[in-house]
């Protein structure tokens, strides 16, 4: 009965992989006799409806799989497991795409592009992870991203940084999701797909320069612990800020913390928060005129970003299509005394006028001097928060993981004294 | 105990396997990236000697056992090439395997060597330090960031958006077929904003500009060829001949002490193109590597009566192209119809302004490719602006309207690059337009830019524009030859030589005589049918611009600015040796009893 259960099973897992025959793309790519080279594609071959379902459920799955064992089991081998399942299956088998860091793109598209539709998937890919992080932190980040799953297998003697370089590096991925939302935004590219550093490892096919980005974060990620999740992440700052809300989050001591100071260096994320000392505090007034002055601030750097990020507009639109073509158009000699591009030539052959490439790329300008506007006072407003956040202190008297940074690992739990059944005993 | 020591002994099995591994990693991940560099660099289906057999078994196809040999060659090619991809692929997954492994054994070692935590020691930092040492981080890093924006901005910033809307309108105007004509911006009444603004009256007060020069003309209309003939409207005269009509023209003078100096006139901007003349307007531009400018004299007063900025051309190029200081950024001579002057500088840029100094269109040509700079200089047939424009792997010569800056005809060339000069010259049959580049001497129909004859006859980097007289053109290039071709639908070459080359100074013919200058310095006059040297002289100082004729004398200036001027005639009959006080490169300009020279810094009128 067993043996017949197994063969059943087997066979039908075998019989779901055949779906995917109907998804790809059944005629090959056209060689051109010109040289064009076809670009690598940001996404794998389509696949089945039935399978993309699939992929949901094991999303759901796998979240509440590993929300039991960081809330429940507090086990770390629990979570290590699944954070191998996880790389195996949203890793190497669906070859990182969807991922839910990419999302971001597709669901800004979808909120500026009425043309283009929005696959299922990539909105429960999206959205999904946000809902669990709501309710018990982020789960999702401890051992069902692939992308961290990987990086939390290398590391191996993960040092920590230190608070200057933590509070300067944990800017960049603020950067990144302004970024990737700008250009997203604009129809103009993918770029957390594109420089996706892992995704050339799923698929065993990373050009060049991503797999150099790749194997530097990985060797770099033996010492200092998940630096894609730290130091690049954009869906990280979303799910930093929907964790510090979060209904339930990990603990380090299933009880009342004893300060026996065993977790303190346990984190290789920095992401315990330590008891604030609460005598001989900073002055309370110039505490106050700091945060009055933190106040005033802000405004100012919300222009200022605004205004840099502004001038910038140019530059950042030069990577769009449409500006390229218009420019190479406008400026036929960059091309390094190369025979005319190819995007030129294509265009000649498009019988399409010179004016609505021109107009065109014009009023993609302005869509980015809009939006580097707001990517500027978005930045800004981030440097302004981080530096009110590091005035205003919460007195604290216990050893607690950082809600928002804390990715739920449960390295620390293994150093705390204090178990659970000695708390029900 | 026992169960310690095969624990330590598993431990240490694990610890070797990893550094094995990481051993074999290491290796596969530089032969991988040798591997890449391989495949990057390698083209199998374009290597060089794969097309030169190829460029062979063109040559010769009969050549069984040739295409076999490119048979097999190919396929050893594209085999190394797929082995090559193969390797690299087989590279990554076993790479993937070692890292897997070291994983593995890493976590396992991990696992069975369970230590216990230090407690940190209690003297750690000040809470409230490490908090104001982050504030200070957070601002050095944003301001840091607002630096870089603001410095990418300086570096980078073109105006793109405004040059695209204007072209957007621009086109849209005159809604260009895709592919051709991009980047004309035609204003027809108006003067847009970056070169209007910069339309300045220098040196206005106390000067009225001479009456209207256009009241009266027809702006559709062309000169005749006596008007063009009674002006100087291009690079050595009507039709680039080197042949001045005008009379009275002064033989003797000193700049340094004024004798028959009429006026000395700065020039902002350095340049080698050689002023010309329109009635009582001389034209010349200037230019730097930043800035180009189109400059109108008063040829009585030398007045400067306006000067024009060029700028903000669509398509005009960010960077300025590499040139040498021998050619530098405007080398080519302006021309001019009676309604408009043109000017064309050395990134392509091309403007058409009439007298007053209003802009009528502008175009970008994109930047001339050529290692010299470029030189070719502009002529007029009729209402139609020629320009050559033999450029590296691009060779053509086109005919624009004078009016709007359409392209009227664009003929290919298959030459190399070029720095001569169009001549237009009159048979008495027709008109036709001679180019010389390597390989060839070529004419054209100048009104519809079909090829009318061409001859194998010229090699090099060519210089020097060609002589005409009586039927017979004469080209001439350094390291090649002089050659002398009687034009006609079969052109013929009637005598060649290679005592004489030159490489920059365009020769000069008259009905019986051959003028040769080279830029060392020596001088040589052929007799124009047969070939026959009557005489060579050696000037002493190296010479760049052309000669000319003029009321029978020829005025030849050498570097040092001493006009030469000798009697065109069998013999070498010195008429005077006449220094401008400053040194020249360019070929003068005439008018009615006055000479145009462009010093290196001033231009002179010299004038009885």
């Amino acid at each position: 009965m067993k043996k017949n259960a197994v063969l059943l099973i087997l066979i039908l897992v075998l019989t779901i992989q055949l779906l995917n025959v109907y998804g790809v793309q059944r005629f090959p790519k056209p060689e051109f006799e010109s040289g064009y080279v076809q670009p690598d594609t940001l996404q794998p071959d389509t696949r089945a409806e039935l399978l993309a379902i699939m992929d949901i459920v094991v999303l759901t799955v796998a979240l509440a799989v590993i929300s039991w064992l960081v809330l429940k089991k507090r086990s770390r081998i629990g979570v290590f497991c699944t954070s191998v399942l996880s790389l195996v299956y949203f890793g190497f088998y669906r070859e990182g795409c969807v991922c839910s860091i990419g999302a971001i793109q597709n669901i800004t598209l979808a909120m500026f592009d009425e043309n283009y539709v929005i696959p299922l998937t990539v909105i429960a890919f999206f959205v999904i992870p946000l809902i669990f992080t709501l309710f018990f932190g982020r789960t999702f980040c401890a051992g069902v991203c692939p992308f961290g799953a990987i990086q939390d297998l290398v590391s191996y003697k993960p040092q920590k940084l230190g608070t200057r370089l933590n509070a300067v590096l944990g800017l960049i991925p603020y950067l990144y999701l302004g970024l990737s939302i700008l250009y997203a935004a604009t129809g103009t590219d993918f770029i957390i797909c594109r420089y996706d550093p892992f995704v050339g490892i799923f698929r065993f096919d990373a050009s060049f320069g991503m797999f150099l980005f790749a194997g530097i974060l990985l060797v770099s990620g033996i010492f200092i612990a998940r630096p894609y999740c730290r130091f690049l992440c954009p869906y990280g700052v979303l799910l930093n800020f929907i964790s510090r809300f979060s209904w339930r989050h990990m603990t380090i001591t299933p009880a009342a913390c004893i300060k026996c100071r065993l977790c303190e260096d346990s984190c290789p994320y920095d992401a315990i928060d330590m008891p604030v000392p609460g005598k001989n505090p900073e002055d309370r007034a110039i505490t106050l005129r700091k945060l009055i002055l933190i106040c005033l601030l802000v405004p100012f750097f919300v222009l200022l970003g605004g205004y840099s990020t502004s001038r910038l507009h140019e530059t950042l639109a030069g990577v769009n299509g449409k500006v390229h073509l218009a420019k190479s158009l406008l400026e036929p000699t960059t091309n390094n005394g190369q025979p005319e591009t190819f995007e030129i030539t294509a265009f000649k052959s498009s019988g399409k006028p010179v004016s609505q490439v021109f107009s065109e790329a014009s009023a993609v300008i302005r869509q980015f001097y809009i939006g580097s506007w707001i990517l500027g006072c978005f930045i800004g407003l981030v440097f302004g928060i981080i530096l009110a956040r590091q005035l205003i202190i919460a007195y604290q008297a216990d050893y607690t993981p950082n809600k928002g940074t804390c990715f739920s690992c449960m390295r620390c739990v293994d150093y705390c004294p204090v178990t659970p059944e000695e708390v029900k005993s | 105990m026992t169960n310690q020591a095969s624990s330590a002994s598993t431990r240490k099995l694990l610890q070797n396997i990893a550094i094995a591994s990481a051993i074999f990693a290491v290796i596969l991940c530089v032969l991988i990236i040798v591997n890449f560099i391989q495949l990057k660099r390698a083209d199998p289906l374009n290597s060089k000697v794969l097309t030169t057999l190829v460029e062979r078994l063109h040559a010769n196809q009969d050549d069984e056992s040739l295409r076999q040999e490119i048979r097999e060659l190919d396929l050893l090619a594209r085999k190394a090439f797929f082995t090559n991809q193969w390797q690299v692929r087989m590279g990554g997954y076993l790479l993937f395997v070692s890292l897997l492994v070291i994983v593995i054994c890493v976590k396992a070692t991990d696992l069975m060597q369970k230590t216990l935590p230090d407690v940190p020691s209690a003297d750690r930092r000040d809470f409230w330090h490490l908090r104001k040492i982050n504030r200070l981080w957070v601002i050095y890093t944003g301001l840091f960031i607002v630096i870089l924006s603001l410095l990418i901005v300086l570096l980078t910033h073109r105006e793109l958006g405004k040059n695209l809307e204007l072209a957007a309108r621009g086109s849209s105007e005159k809604e260009p077929a895709a592919g051709t004509d991009l980047n004309t911006r035609t204003t027809p009444g108006t003067m847009p904003k970056g070169i209007a603004a910069d339309s300045l009256k220098a040196d206005s007060a106390g000067t009225q500009a001479p009456g209207n020069v256009l009241a009266g003309i027809n702006p559709d209309g062309y000169p005749s060829l006596q008007e063009i003939n009674g002006n100087f409207t291009s690079f050595r005269g009507p039709g680039g001949t080197g042949i001045a009509y005008q009379k009275n023209i002064p033989t003797s003078w000193d700049g340094k002490s004024g004798k028959n100096v009429r006026w000395k006139t700065e020039i902002p901007l350095p340049g080698y193109n050689s002023p010309i003349i329109w009635k009582d307007r001389v034209f010349l531009t200037g230019a730097s590597e930043t800035r180009r400018e189109v400059y109108c004299i008063d040829l009585n007063s030398g007045k400067i009566l306006w000067r024009k900025t060029v700028e903000k051309i669509p398509g005009s190029p960010a960077q300025e192209p590499k040139v040498i200081s021998e050619t530098g950024f405007s080398a080519p001579t302006m021309t001019t119809d009676g309604r408009r002057v043109y000017a064309i500088f050395a990134n392509g840029d091309l403007i058409a302004l009439d007298l007053e100094g209003n802009e009528i269109w502008t175009k970008n040509l994109g930047i001339p490719l050529n290692h010299y700079g470029h030189s070719s200089s502009l002529i007029m047939y009729r209402d139609l602006l020629i320009i050559q424009y033999d450029q590296r792997g691009s060779g053509s010569v086109m005919a624009l309207a004078g009016k709007t800056g359409e392209v009227v005809w664009k003929t290919n060339r298959s030459v190399k690059i070029s720095w001569a000069s169009p001549v237009i010259i009159h048979t008495g049959k027709r008109t036709e337009l001679i180019l010389a580049a390597d390989p060839m001497v070529a004419s054209y129909n100048p009104a519809d830019g079909k090829e009318l004859w061409r001859i194998n006859c010229i090699e090099g980097e060519v210089g020097p524009s060609v002589a005409y007289a009586d039927g017979v053109v004469y080209a001439v290039n350094d390291f090649s030859k002089l050659s002398a071709i009687e034009i006609g639908d079969t052109p013929k070459l009637l005598w060649e030589d290679t005592d004489y080359l030159s490489d920059i100074p365009s020769p000069l013919a008259t009905a019986k005589y051959l003028f040769v200058v080279t830029s060392y310095g020596a001088l040589a006059c052929y007799d124009a049918k047969t070939g026959t040297k009557y005489w060579e002289q050696e000037l002493g100082t190296p010479t760049f611009a052309s000669p000319v004729l003029a009321e029978g004398k020829v005025y030849l200036m050498d570097k040092k600015g001493v006009m030469h001027i000798f009697m065109a005639d069998q013999k070498y009959t010195v008429v005077s040796e006449s220094p401008l006080g400053e040194g020249s490169s360019c070929t003068p300009a005439f008018a009615e009893g006055k000479i145009i020279i462009r010093g290196n810094k001033h231009l002179f009128c010299i004038g009885k």
